[in-house]
């Protein structure tokens, strides 16, 4: 009976809703019937096709397959298939839940060397823990009772969220990984009886969403980013962020599987299925923040290095990141050097348009097996090529994302200075820029800037040292040899500059200066705004001759959300509405 | 016809008993070159264990990836392996696994048994030592003293109560307060990768460093000296001296396969014939015929040699990284 009622009440919630919600309701609901004809495995499209009641015998047969299958497991496998679980139990027969509880004793559950390992392996633990409470060790893979599980799981959790929120990610403003943090939360959110938890978990998901919020741009996550890989750094909107973007902001216009070219490629691409089955909804005030765009803005942020844990002074060292936000681009960066291992994104330019491909940046494709070893256990001779067999590109002299101790940027408002001083004997002595092919417009001036036109979007790029092009099938390659080197930026748009010509006069009238740049590494560049700016690379940043000082720097700040460093206090704005997260008080006011 | 089948069943069955409890190998594999993320014929990986001096390997407890780097075995026959994950306990010989430590204990590298107490164990990690002194209930957090936690190794000493010794990336630290306080104790600002104890003059100490080579104390650990005649390769992962002439001492290096010293660490001469893979991370001899000895490789495998290191044969998980060796 219980089971009839509540397939009953699933089709007619389907069908209902059907007829025209809100927006965010419709997307929801296309996001399940697109998930519930998926033909491939998954915890994800095992739980749309069970609460869609569309396929039950093929749900229960993947299912079947994914709780007989001794050979995964893992943490990405623990979350998904309790939260698969938790969704559908109702529905499942007895002989298969029986088999979701076997795997938590007999599978290897690995908790990983990440924090998205580790936020999904205790989140899974976590609600395991919970579902069977009162049962000894021999019942559980580790060993460990149901209330030792669950007071651990708990006290990381705790721990984890006690930082986030005041000291920022590791893994921060991935598009990547962001799906392993808010599909977690979401399903802790939906399960958690213990009312603190699911109300952290609630807080959790309000700060991702509003820390992705404020650097949205039409699908794209903009800005600098750790955890980023190349497909998605050289095509924005085919990270997996652009899924969330899609279901809670509504942007960009299209499904993310309806166009093949922006597909997500990544595994577990139907993550944000459990945002469509879940009861979190995103607060108006964020959806807002990640829309409106009517007025540029600046937002700073302050992150955390993941661990360091050998080769440096501190262990999670700030992050300093700037984005200026604007209706047709935003141009964002972090400061520079190693930030975090392998997957850094130091700085672009992501521009709103209907094409792929719609960025521009420059790199030094930095590698080294002492790097890796800050970051992981293992022995630094040995780390490179073992990283290089999971993250192909490591070592490549032409890869699209590097952490490099030789670059450095100073961003104000739409204009940015990026210097490279690339040691004498460095493996990869070059620097790379990546131009898209798509560009309406590149232009080599005679005054040394190169123009390029995308759209609304006006790009200006001042290399300080001589440079080759490299034809490419999406791109061109931009290529300097130089190891003192860098570049100066600066972006405009039709908004802001009327058309492309009044743009490239105003620019080209200002030359950067960098007089005996070899010995000094300092450039001066006047902005077409008249800010003057001034950088050295591992000394001074300068703005209309006062020095900027990133000890200043806030957790969040900007016009739609402030937090001050480490005060657990997390403020939106949004015209006369305002959003409180107390994490000191786990408690949201409005 | 029937006791005398009896007679020499039991005469097996004891001396495997006896050969199982005086020399039992333990193996532990990292990963492995054929592992494939996702990939659903992944080779199993973990501790493996052998009671014949390596003819035939068993693998126990976990088979999935967890980086699980190093096993040992205590006194009384706990098993303790160092992983991803924490601090891996067995009391049943494999069968049966509790993970001992807590969220707080993670990329542990070592696991050390204190040979006078088996209920005193050190978890060595990344984030610094851990010590039990109740068998794996309580952890306590051991890094007073040091300037970066990071350690590779700890070498409890034989010969002086509470006395340790720990490889850090900093040099080699000493306490002599089982832990509580630490204070470096020579070759400062040298990334030490294990350190061990001579099992004859507990006054010798030997030292593998990343691009330092070997290092020895002659004084319980008051001074140390860099002995590298002949060491082309630097970066020592491994150490393992012979049980009846420590004299003889192995080197396990990265790039240069095993090299041998027979004068007790002051020439060494390269050993690699038939070693395929030249990156050693764990070593071993066996004590009742040092003529054995084992060689762990990061992705080759583990090798064996029955001449005292002359040669070496393919023993076992082919492309495997053989992180830890112990035996008991």
């Amino acid at each position: 009976m219980k089971k009839i009622v509540f397939i009953c009440t699933m089709c007619l919630s389907f069908a209902v809703s059907s007829n025209g919600q809100s927006p965010f309701e419709q997307r929801r609901l296309q996001l399940l019937e697109v998930a519930s004809v998926e033909r491939e495995r998954g915890f994800q499209t095992v739980t749309a096709k069970l609460l869609a009641g569309r396929d039950r015998e093929y749900a229960l047969t993947m299912l079947d397959s994914l709780t007989s299958d001794e050979a995964i497991g893992g943490m990405f496998y623990s979350y998904s298939l309790i939260g698969c679980y938790l969704h559908t139990r109702v529905v499942l027969p007895d002989s298969l839940r029986k088999k979701v509880r076997s795997a938590y004793r007999n599978r290897t559950m690995y908790r990983g060397d990440t924090e998205n390992h580790w936020v999904t392996y205790y989140t899974g633990l976590y609600l395991a823990a919970q579902t069977w409470p009162h049962q000894d060790g021999t019942e559980w893979f580790n060993g460990k009772s149901s209330s030792e599980n669950f007071q651990e799981s708990t006290e990381w959790l705790n721990h984890w969220i006690r930082m986030s929120a005041r000291i920022g990610q590791g893994e921060f403003d991935s598009p990547t990984y962001i799906s392993v943090f808010i599909t977690p939360m979401l399903v802790l959110y939906d399960f958690a009886q213990d009312p603190q938890m699911k109300r952290k978990a609630q807080m959790m998901l309000d700060l991702l969403f509003a820390d992705f919020a404020v650097e949205h741009l039409k699908g794209n996550y903009a800005g600098g980013h750790s955890r980023d890989y190349p497909e998605d750094i050289v095509n924005p909107l085919a990270a997996p962020s652009t899924f969330w973007a899609w279901l809670y902001f509504g942007e960009p216009e299209f499904a993310p599987w309806s166009e093949a070219r922006f597909r997500p490629r990544h595994r577990g691409a139907w993550e944000p299925l459990f945002g469509a089955v879940s009861s979190y909804r995103l607060p108006d005030i964020i959806y807002r923040i990640a829309t409106d765009r009517t007025k540029p803005y600046v937002q700073t942020k302050t992150k955390r290095v993941r661990n360091i844990i050998r080769f440096g002074a501190e262990k999670n060292p700030p992050v300093f990141k700037y984005t200026y936000m604007t209706r047709h681009y935003a141009l964002g960066s972090l400061q520079g050097g190693i930030l975090q291992p392998i997957q850094q994104h130091t700085w672009d330019v992501t521009y709103a348009s209907g094409k792929p491909y719609n960025t521009l940046f420059t790199l030094h494709p930095f590698f080294s097996g002492k790097e890796l070893a800050m970051f992981f256990p293992e022995e630094q001779k040995f780390l490179s090529d073992e990283v290089d067999r999971y993250h192909k590109v490591y070592t490549n002299p032409n890869k699209w994302n590097s952490s490099s101790p030789y670059e450095q940027t100073f961003q104000h408002k739409n204009a940015l200075i990026v210097l490279y001083n690339i040691e004498q004997g460095a493996i990869h002595p070059h620097i790379d820029g990546f131009f898209p092919k798509n560009l309406e417009q590149r232009v080599v001036d005679k005054s040394g800037w190169i123009f390029c036109k995308a759209g609304d979007t006006y790009m200006a790029f001042f290399p300080l040292k001589p440079y080759e092009w490299i034809e490419e099938e999406i791109n061109w390659r931009w290529r300097s040899h130089e190891l003192k080197n860098g570049a100066v930026v600066e972006i405009g748009s039709s908004t802001a500059d009327v058309s492309f010509d009044r743009f490239r006069k105003k620019v080209s009238a200002s030359i950067p200066l960098f007089k005996n740049f070899e010995e000094n590494l300092t450039v001066q560049y006047t902005t077409r705004m008249g800010d003057r700016m001034k950088f050295t690379f591992g000394g001074e940043r300068v703005l209309n001759g006062k020095h900027v000082d990133f000890a200043r720097y806030r957790f969040f700040d900007g016009p739609y959300l402030q937090s001050e460093y480490k005060s657990g206090i997390i403020t939106m704005l949004y015209k006369g509405s305002k959003r409180v997260l107390d994490f000191n008080e786990v408690s949201i006011t409005e | 016809m029937a006791s005398r089948l009896l007679v020499i069943l039991l005469i097996v069955l004891a001396s495997g008993i006896l050969f199982g409890q005086q020399e039992t190998l333990y193996m532990t594999v990292l990963n492995s070159r054929k592992h494939r993320l996702g990939a659903r014929d992944n080779p199993t990986v973990g501790l493996f264990v052998s009671t014949d001096a390596g003819t035939s390997w068993q693998h126990r407890g976990w088979r999935g990836y967890i980086r699980t780097f190093y096993s040992e075995v205590g006194p009384d026959g706990t098993i303790w392996s160092a992983c991803g994950n924490g601090v891996l306990q067995s009391t049943d010989n494999g069968g049966r696994w509790r993970i001992a430590t807590g969220w707080e204990i993670t990329e542990v590298l070592k696991v050390k048994v204190d040979p006078s107490n088996p209920a005193i164990i050190y978890a060595v990690t990344a984030y610094g030592i851990f010590k039990t002194i109740d068998h794996g209930k309580i952890w306590y957090e051991k890094n007073v003293g040091f300037q970066n936690p990071f350690t590779s190794d700890v070498l409890v000493d034989r010969s002086k109560n509470l006395q340790l010794f720990a490889a850090t990336e900093e040099g080699v630290f000493r306490s002599r307060d089982g832990g509580d306080h630490w204070l470096l104790a020579g070759l400062e600002g040298k990334g030490i990768r294990t350190i061990v104890q001579d099992p004859k003059d507990f006054n010798k100490l030997y030292v593998g460093t990343e691009d330092d080579g070997f290092c020895l104390s002659g004084d319980g650990g008051n001074t140390w000296n860099r002995s590298n005649e002949g060491l082309q390769h630097r970066t020592v992962y491994a150490i393992a001296v012979d049980g009846q002439n420590s004299r003889t001492i192995f080197l396990g290096t990265h790039g240069g396969g095993v090299y041998r010293s027979l004068d007790g660490g002051k020439n060494w001469e390269q050993k690699g014939v038939g070693l395929k893979n030249l990156d050693v991370h764990s070593l071993v001899t066996l004590p009742s015929n040092s003529q054995t000895v084992f060689a762990g490789t990061l992705n080759g495998g583990l090798y064996r040699s029955t001449n005292g290191g002359e040669s070496w044969e393919f023993n076992s998980q082919e492309e495997a990284q053989v992180w830890g060796l112990s035996v008991r």
